[in-house]
């Protein structure tokens, strides 16, 4: 049976922040059928391989494969996965790390039925009281996050994560919108993007998110469509980009100079609205 | 570290920077105020950021991204830059 959406994750070094990972797009958390949804994780040579048998109880279609060329990069591990994904609409997830929404699945399918080229934007969100790159500075670890999970008494009821996280985006939901990091595509779309672009070779791939999003908006007759009401939710876990506001900075900044220099032009955050549509009403702004 | 003074004049890297910033913005850079602060025309920090990356590649210099914020303008950034002060 076909599935009817393929969420591809990419892991790496993420003992501790996969198991709530998958546990968010598992069927049950995701109120869809397990037969619906196909998850495939990439792992990207983590010391420890994350182990299937670990995740039997979420009942989830779940594959979990080895990256046969991993390196640096997630860039390898996203295209594997794009690979092996059998249904009509998939969902990268660049960074395993990432918690969803309890509707966000089903919000991003009827979504793609809105348009046939439905480029389809999750909005980013990091757990914790700041962006992480703020927050860690300040105290915020994981200790403090797991403290944070179990004061809304997650998984229960999934949408609470939004009380204990930070958008962002500081220009709210239609502003401007440097990447998302469960982006979903038809499986048409991926073919013809050819998926993300393998030159993005630095750690954490570099501006290899932002430039999907931005090369899809570019395909001729996309639409896109941002999530209202749904979202990703960001683990920390020491990655280099939210731990640090000179980490970040210096991330952002390097992602900017091999963007200019492989594209020849600046990266640009993405400004126009598009269309929205809201998960918790159905209501759709064009 | 220490400061290092390029060779750069001010005014080129103001033109540059107000350029840059409208052409990204569609704003007039007749009328554009080199004196408001980056996020006064909606310029947030991560188009900040990636404008030193552009700029680094531009003109061939180092750019401490925190100088964004300590001098968060274009007349302040171009001042500090000039002073040597602005690079990493």
């Amino acid at each position: 049976m076909t599935p009817r959406v393929s969420l591809v994750v990419i892991s790496y070094e993420m003992k501790r922040e996969l198991p709530r990972t998958l546990l968010s797009l598992s069927p049950r958390y995701q109120n869809c059928r397990a037969d619906d949804c196909e998850i495939i994780v990439v792992d990207n040579n983590s010391r420890e391989k994350p182990d299937a048998a670990a995740f039997a109880g979420l009942n989830a279609n779940l594959q979990i494969l080895a990256c046969s060329k991993p390196s640096p990069s997630p860039v390898g591990a996203i295209n594997e996965g794009i690979a092996r994904a059998r249904a009509p609409l998939i969902g990268v997830w660049i960074d395993g790390a990432r918690m969803a929404s309890p509707g966000l699945t089903n919000a991003c399918i009827a979504a793609s039925k809105l348009h046939d080229r439905a480029v389809i934007a999750t909005l980013n969100y990091q757990l914790g009281p700041n962006v992480q790159r703020i927050s860690c500075e300040q105290g915020y670890d994981q200790a403090a996050e797991d403290a944070l999970l179990a004061s809304i008494a997650w998984p229960q009821d999934g949408y609470r994560l939004f009380e204990i996280s930070t958008a962002e985006m500081k220009g709210g939901p239609g502003g401007a919108m440097l990447e998302s990091n469960a982006l979903f595509l038809p499986g048409s779309l991926w073919g013809e993007l050819g998926g993300y672009d393998p030159r993005f070779a630095e750690p954490g791939g570099s501006a290899a998110n932002p430039d999907a999003l931005v090369r899809a908006l570019g395909l001729p007759g996309t639409q896109l469509v941002r999530i209202l009401g749904e979202g990703t939710f960001h683990q920390v876990h020491g990655g280099v980009s939210t731990s640090s506001q000179v980490g970040a900075g210096n991330a952002l900044k390097e992602a900017s100079r091999t963007y200019l220099r492989l594209r020849g032009k600046p990266l640009v955050p993405v400004r126009h609205k598009g269309w929205t549509f809201d998960s918790r009403t159905g209501e759709v702004g064009r | 570290m220490q400061p290092i003074k390029y060779d750069i004049d001010p005014q080129v890297l103001r033109t540059w920077m107000v350029n840059y910033v409208c052409a990204l913005l569609g704003l007039d850079a007749a009328t554009f105020s080199t004196a408001d602060r980056f996020d006064v025309y909606g310029f947030d920090s991560v188009e900040v950021v990636i404008m030193a990356g552009v700029m680094e590649e531009e003109f061939q210099v180092l750019i401490d991204p925190s100088q964004f914020f300590e001098a968060p303008s274009v007349d302040r950034f171009v001042a500090m830059f000039a002073s040597g002060a602005s690079v990493g």
